[in-house]
């Protein structure tokens, strides 16, 4: 049947052709920077696991947009925290990245290199003097001009630790450790005492430790990682040495956030990182793990902690670009991360709201000393995690600290493996 | 007796415009030059939308796939032609080389479990005897459960401090790595396919044994055969052709596992990533905002190499056993 063949021909080239339209250089399609204009027309906003605790607030704040701008409409809409990347990454892929996205600095660098982030230094430069300078640049990407999403809120987030297994231990429940130093000698008392039964941590290291333990993490210049230095094997020396104790949890190697979180709550582990949202989980899901609970700051050896800064980006192919901009703006202002920093113990990325009396003026409680602890903390903190270190790179680390901790290769050996690999893949991402 | 149905040439003679023998005409019948026109093109029309789910859901995937292998295409940049770059880059990938020994092992420690052990399960459930619904059932009850229910379950049985592991240390033995150490991490996943596939593939077995003749049991008995006996004289031999669909079918879900060692080596693959299976390096390499899809691409056309190459390699020893 000739009409069957040409059909099947013409079906064949298509399948062919079409995937091989994707090849090539792509060029420069990336939206304009121009977000001026009239601000009106359907936006969507997307968060990172927010819904759960703070619809009232979101509702409230998108109400409050569409009534100051007639004419505007905002979807909102919220991702589980659990393979948030992945979300954007497809959604980056198949072109319906909503309008305003809740980001990480690491999240937004990809994106921002594929022309999908407004650079807001020319599309609302207006806006730069509002927040803190650190704050601002830290959307900035090495080897790049602009900054690409706005600052949104800052946190370091406490470390939690389990008060009746240091007592257990014989250590003072009431110094948790601050520095690695200090950490190593009470895991090990921990473990010893426990027969093995109990670690101190869950987690191997990540790029995070080795930066408040003082090993440098990219050169000068920011074109090669550089974690392998004196430090950094020194650190990694010590986590071996913890292992082999079982001071590090032995399924350490294979742990999620998710897997760490359930061992602490059935007393597994003794110390773990997390969120102020977790208080609540404790109190319902392990109340005598609630009764026993330490919160503390993180381990630290700089004297600086790690500050996690999250972000809001404007879409660049936003059809709705002021309108974009405008909300991405009116979530972040001060005024409105004011508000935010009420409901939950984080903190505004806006100059000058640190030195708000919410967070300098002792009233007493236990939780104004923490927030107030964690504020001023905020002001010589660090954020640790290069813009650039990718999901890849991330795992290449983890195998090679998971490789000296068994020791199929020395810490030295295996931090030399990574940062090659690291490097191959920095250079891979242009 | 004339046929009330129009006669139609073959369909060769029909594209060359040859006549159509012309029925008698009768009151309400199609014009013939309608049913001439529409008859050629009729069986595509109605294949076409299985057509179409095919050529968008598998084949421009494929093709696509196998396109994207020869570019250094990242998930959101377009690639360049690269030629066989990638493909030489595997050669030297040691991750590579991890995920492909772990998914042949995986296959080695699998099939021949999943060959035998639904087939003697299928035996004790053949019989009609009271109550042995219930046990077809509970058998089949693993194949219908979620994956992830399934892999989350037997994580926490194995866990340091899990059931099994409990049951280790009151009898003596002591606590196990099974989820920290990479060989036990790779057994305990083969141990949730095996358990997980047995229903599955006994269902199969069933069918078979229900059309292997009883007879053929009879003679043997009376001519002194015992029940291993008869098993490997008279039921394997029937029910061969099963057992090698189940060997091809199982080889190659075993050949492309993910779930189960995802779920429990967690998505790092293990310690040091040493459980890594070659679909979980394609879901790592070509996923997320840096995904490598490109290089995934050439490791997933290496899989489907493999795989074609299992089924062959399988449907050619079959026919060899048959000649």
């Amino acid at each position: 049947m000739p009409i069957s063949r040409r059909a099947l021909a013409a079906a064949a080239a298509i399948a062919v052709v079409l995937p091989l339209s994707a090849c090539g250089s792509g060029g420069d399609d990336s939206g304009s920077t121009d977000a001026s204009g009239k601000i009106q027309g359907s936006i969507t906003f997307q968060t990172w696991n927010l819904r759960a605790n703070f619809k009232p607030y979101f509702d409230g704040l998108v109400k409050d947009f569409e009534k100051k701008y007639p004419g505007t409409h905002v979807k909102w809409i919220d991702q589980p925290g659990e393979g948030y990347a992945d979300k954007i990454s497809a959604d980056a892929a198949g072109g319906t990245l909503p309008d305003v996205v809740n980001v990480s600095p690491d999240l937004v660098a990809p994106l921002a290199k594929a022309g999908l982030a407004l650079d807001l230094d020319k599309a609302a430069p207006k806006y730069k003097k509002e927040y803190l300078p650190g704050a601002w640049a830290s959307h900035q990407i090495p080897g790049m001009d602009g900054t690409y999403a706005f600052p949104w809120y800052l946190n370091t987030g406490p470390l939690f630790y389990n008060k009746g297994l240091f007592r257990k231990a014989g250590l003072d429940a009431s110094k948790p450790p601050k520095t690695y130093d200090a950490l190593f000698d009470d895991a090990l008392q921990l473990a010893k005492k426990s027969k093995g039964k109990v670690a101190t941590l869950a987690n191997v290291p990540t790029i995070e430790d080795f930066g408040r333990y003082g090993a440098p993490l990219m050169n000068k210049e920011g074109t090669g990682f550089a974690f392998n230095d004196a430090k950094g094997v020194e650190l990694l020396t010590k986590y071996k040495e913890l292992y082999e104790a079982k001071a590090l949890d032995p399924q350490a190697l294979t742990a999620t956030p998710e897997s760490t979180g359930k061992k602490f709550l059935t007393g597994a582990v003794a110390m773990n990182p997390g969120s102020a949202l977790d208080l609540s989980k404790f109190k319902k899901e392990a109340p005598s793990l609630y009764k026993n609970i330490g919160i503390t700051d993180q381990i630290t050896s700089t004297g600086k902690v790690n500050m996690y800064v999250m972000g809001v980006m404007v879409n660049s192919r936003s059809k709705q670009k002021p309108a974009a901009v405008a909300f991405a703006h009116y979530v972040t202002d001060a005024q409105h991360q004011m508000e935010f920093a009420k409901k939950v113990a984080i903190f505004p990325s806006t100059a000058g709201s640190l030195d708000d009396p919410y967070f300098t003026k002792q009233d007493g409680s236990d939780e104004t000393r923490v927030r107030i602890a964690a504020a001023d903390s905020l002001k010589s903190a660090v954020n640790y995690t290069p813009v650039l270190f990718s999901e890849q790179m991330k795992t290449e680390l983890r195998n090679s600290v998971a490789k000296a901790l068994q020791g199929k290769e020395s810490p030295k050996t295996a931090l030399d493996n990574a940062v090659k690999a690291c490097d191959r893949l920095l250079q891979q991402q242009g | 007796m004339t046929s009330p149905l129009p006669t139609v040439k073959s369909a060769a003679e029909t594209s060359a415009n040859t006549e159509v023998t012309r029925p008698a005409k009768t009151s309400g019948e199609r014009p013939a030059s309608r049913v001439r026109r529409h008859l050629p093109t009729s069986p595509w029309l109605f294949a076409a939308p299985g057509l179409l789910v095919v050529a968008v859901f598998i084949l421009y995937p494929f093709v696509s796939t196998v396109v994207n292998s020869f570019t250094d295409r990242r998930t959101l940049i377009p690639g360049e032609f690269v030629g066989l770059a990638n493909f030489r880059e595997l050669l030297h990938d040691d991750m590579f080389w991890t995920g492909l020994r772990n998914s042949v092992l995986y296959m080695v420690g699998v099939v021949p479990a999943l060959v035998l052990l639904p087939l003697l399960l299928a035996l004790l459930v053949q019989k009609n005897i009271p109550g042995i619904t219930f046990f077809r059932s509970a058998f089949y009850t693993p194949v219908v459960a979620s994956i992830v229910v399934v892999g989350l379950i037997w994580v926490w049985m194995l866990d340091e401090r899990g059931l099994v592991n409990s049951l280790l240390e009151a009898v003596g033995i002591g606590r196990v790595g099974f989820l920290s150490d990479q060989w036990l991490l790779l057994l305990s996943a083969m141990a949730v396919t095996v358990w997980k596939g047995l229903g599955y593939y006994m269902i199969i077995y069933l069918a078979a044994l229900a059309n292997v003749p009883r007879e053929l049991h009879e003679a043997a008995s009376v001519d002194g055969a015992g029940a291993v006996r008869r098993f490997f004289t008279v039921t394997v031999p029937a029910v061969r052709s099963t057992m090698v669909l189940v060997a091809a079918l199982s080889s190659v879900a075993a050949f492309k596992v993910f779930s189960e060692v995802y779920l429990m080596a967690g998505p790092n693959g293990g310690p040091a990533g040493e459980d890594t299976t070659l679909v979980m390096l394609v879901q790592r390499t070509g996923t997320g905002l840096t995904g490598r899809v490109g290089y995934a691409s050439a490791i997933s056309v290496v899989v489907f190499v493999v795989t074609v190459a299992l089924m062959l390699l399988v449907l050619r020893a079959d026919r060899k056993e048959d000649a």
